[in-house]
């Protein structure tokens, strides 16, 4: 086991130095740093050009380039912004924003996974079953900004007037400027406002699929024999569901859990896009990609390869730990 | 979702000889059924994959005989009918803000999107099923590498990896573009799915036989492990179909995909009514439902399918 993890964690990181290295070659073909200068009217000097160029580093063979990058990165340099700022600085405050969604709407969507899939799988063909997957194969079938906008107008125009005052907001992550002049508490209560929408759409986007996967399982383990035996031996059938069957259940869905978490990061972007959140997914969208910023792509790419290797680092070991017929070669 | 289809299929060949010759006296046996025939039986008695299929057939019929009813065209612009309601000045579903037709936008973005489903599909599905078959097949170093590479692309979310593609070719904000972007991009959980079920067939005993009998690798891998291994990439299919409609749509609305000021498609409507949610209801409402009711339907079929051929998971058991 313990081995199996140490060759796990090395193989992680070579897998992390390829995929930067493929980013990496993504990036360099895709963006040009300078581009913004082309259409710049009147076109700056050529010299002013290759001055750029020799300072970025342009001109160096691209192995070079990427062997600069990563020594950099290696140290927590991760370059800088086309507008001269680091990347390193802004990464952190993003992700803690970026954070405070995803943490929450996983929560929350495991929860009602669980619930929902068990239920599910128990009362199989009951109206409540039929209802539920009626549901959940709705969630599935929506696309995020669509749903987003469908929770703006009527879940927070409703709590709004409900309480005859803006409770829920719509747009961005804090109010701007408050940190400035408010108190912890108000901070608090303001972050939490913004928060609840886009916690409600990515928790029940995600659930839906999860609760499928629970319930599928749980039938599974509901069919086995050692349920049977231990009805036979005069438990109640509460206690077999809880105590036998939902904790074998529990276990394909701590590794589809885990493997999700890593690319959340996806379906955050749209997330963040729709409720104007200043977290990752704008990072990558708007100061990346629309500012042909190669640098912020690249840390944004790393950050989120990051989560990922871990996350399946931690779905593989979960799963070896979870259930102990699995076998760790 | 995908990877769930079970081993229950792959244990019998597909296609036993079909019953054939003179007609039997039948009355203590039952006339036999050929897999493919089960299969098709229990899909068409299934009421998941039927109303799916009903469902997806109607939308269709809307996307392709629409047009021959309703004959107006959608880039007719009327300046003089920009963002009427539904119902006035003869537009059934209203129209939007240059004066275009809702109705006949959603019968043109119906098309659209099925074209670029079709697309992704043509493309991803045999590039997908030739990684996956090589790498489960030939195992070893084959398999390394090719696992290895699929590993890596699928380490950065793949709506990223669309999003800096797109952002490469500004020229591809259109249908034929997206399309051609997802099935390019799109064949990697395949290609994982394929090589699972390839390195358990490959072990069968009637692969052997093939070997014993001097059969050649891509004999094997083309008349008895493709056959074996079609039930989960008929699902794989169904259900990426309606995963692309979803991509698409996504695309566009970060402004990746089909933005072209002349294309048009399901999720580019779905992503202009957006902005229009609560002034002009309907043109957020329709598009949504009609792209709702389309992924809802391919993935019911999806279902399905799934079930029909792999009907252990549906056994009632005490």
């Amino acid at each position: 086991m313990f081995f199996f993890t140490v060759r796990r964690i090395i193989a992680s990181v070579f897998v992390l130095i390829a995929s930067s290295f493929l980013v990496f070659a993504l990036c360099a073909a895709s963006f040009d740093p300078l581009s913004r200068y082309y259409t710049q009217n009147p076109r700056p000097p050529e010299a002013f050009f290759e001055n750029l160029r020799q300072e970025l580093g342009l001109d160096d063979n691209f192995f070079i380039r990427y062997w600069n990058w990563l020594t950099g990165a290696l140290t927590g340099d991760f370059g800088q912004t086309v507008n001269g700022t680091p990347v390193a600085e802004q990464l952190p405050g993003r992700l803690m924003v970026t954070g405070r969604m995803i943490v929450l709407a996983i929560l929350i969507a495991v929860l009602l996974a669980v619930i929902v899939g068990v239920v599910g799988a128990v009362r199989q063909y009951k109206p409540s079953d039929y209802a539920t997957t009626f549901l959940v194969y709705l969630l599935i079938a929506l696309p995020t900004f669509w749903f987003a906008a469908i929770l703006k107008e009527f879940v927070a125009g409703g709590v709004n007037d409900l309480f005859g005052r803006q409770v829920l907001y719509t747009i961005g992550e804090e109010t701007p400027g408050i940190a400035l002049y408010a108190t912890d508490s108000e901070i608090f209560i303001d972050r939490l406002g913004h928060l609840v929408l886009p916690t409600i759409s990515l928790a029940l986007l995600s659930f839906a699929a999860w609760s499928r996967f629970q319930r599928s399982a749980m039938l599974d383990v509901l069919g086995s024999d050692y349920m049977r035996l231990a009805r036979a031996k005069g438990l109640t059938y509460r206690r077999t569901v809880v105590k036998h069957g939902l904790r074998n259940a529990l276990i394909p869905l701590t590794t589809v859990v885990a493997l999700g978490i890593g690319t959340l990061f996806g379906g955050a972007i749209i997330t963040e896009q729709v409720f104007v959140w200043h977290g990752m997914g704008e990072y990558l969208i708007v100061n990346g990609i629309g500012n042909n910023d190669i640098n912020v792509v690249l840390g944004w790419l790393l950050i989120s390869a990051v989560f990922v290797v871990v996350f399946n680092l931690i779905a593989d070991v979960l799963y070896a730990v979870l259930d102990p017929r699995i076998r760790l070669a | 979702m995908t990877t769930t289809q079970a081993q229950a299929s792959a244990a019998l060949p597909a296609e036993p000889g079909a019953p054939g010759g003179a007609p039997v006296e039948r009355e203590f046996t039952v006339q036999a059924r050929s897999q493919r025939q089960q299969i098709i039986r229990r899909f068409t008695r299934g009421p998941v994959g039927m109303s799916g299929l009903v469902v997806f057939l109607v939308m269709l019929a809307f996307g392709f005989l629409g047009p021959l009813v309703y004959r107006t065209d959608y880039a007719t612009q009327d300046s003089g009918a920009q963002s009427v309601a539904p119902g006035v000045q003869g537009y059934p579903l209203g129209s939007d803000a240059i004066g275009r037709d809702l109705l006949a936008g959603l019968m043109t973005g119906v098309q659209r999107s099925l074209f670029i489903v079709l697309l992704f599909v043509v493309i991803a599905l045999p590039l997908g099923l030739l990684v996956g078959a090589l790498a489960g097949y030939f195992g070893r170093w084959v398999d390394s590498v090719l696992m290895r590479f699929v590993d890596l692309v699928l380490t950065v979310p793949l709506l990223v990896v669309l999003i800096v593609v797109a952002s490469n070719f500004p020229g591809s904000r259109t249908p034929l573009g997206v399309g051609v972007i997802l099935g390019l991009f799109g064949w990697l959980d395949l290609a994982r799915i394929v090589r699972s079920q390839f390195l358990s067939l490959r072990e069968k005993e009637y692969v052997e036989a093939a070997h014993a009998l001097g059969a050649s690798n891509s004999r094997i891998i083309f008349k008895h492990l493709i056959p074996n291994a079609l039930g989960s990439l008929i699902v794989w299919t169904t259900l990426a179909a309606a995963t692309a409609i979803i991509l698409e749509a996504s695309l566009t609305y970060l402004g990746f995909g089909v933005n072209d000021p002349n294309a048009t498609s399901l999720g580019r409507l779905v992503s202009d009514g957006v902005q229009a949610t609560s002034t002009r209801p309907w043109l957020f409402y329709f598009p949504g439902i009609t792209l709702v009711i389309i992924v809802l339907a391919i993935n019911l079929i999806g279902d399905g399918i799934r079930d029909a051929f792999d009907p252990s998971n549906r056994r009632v058991r005490s």
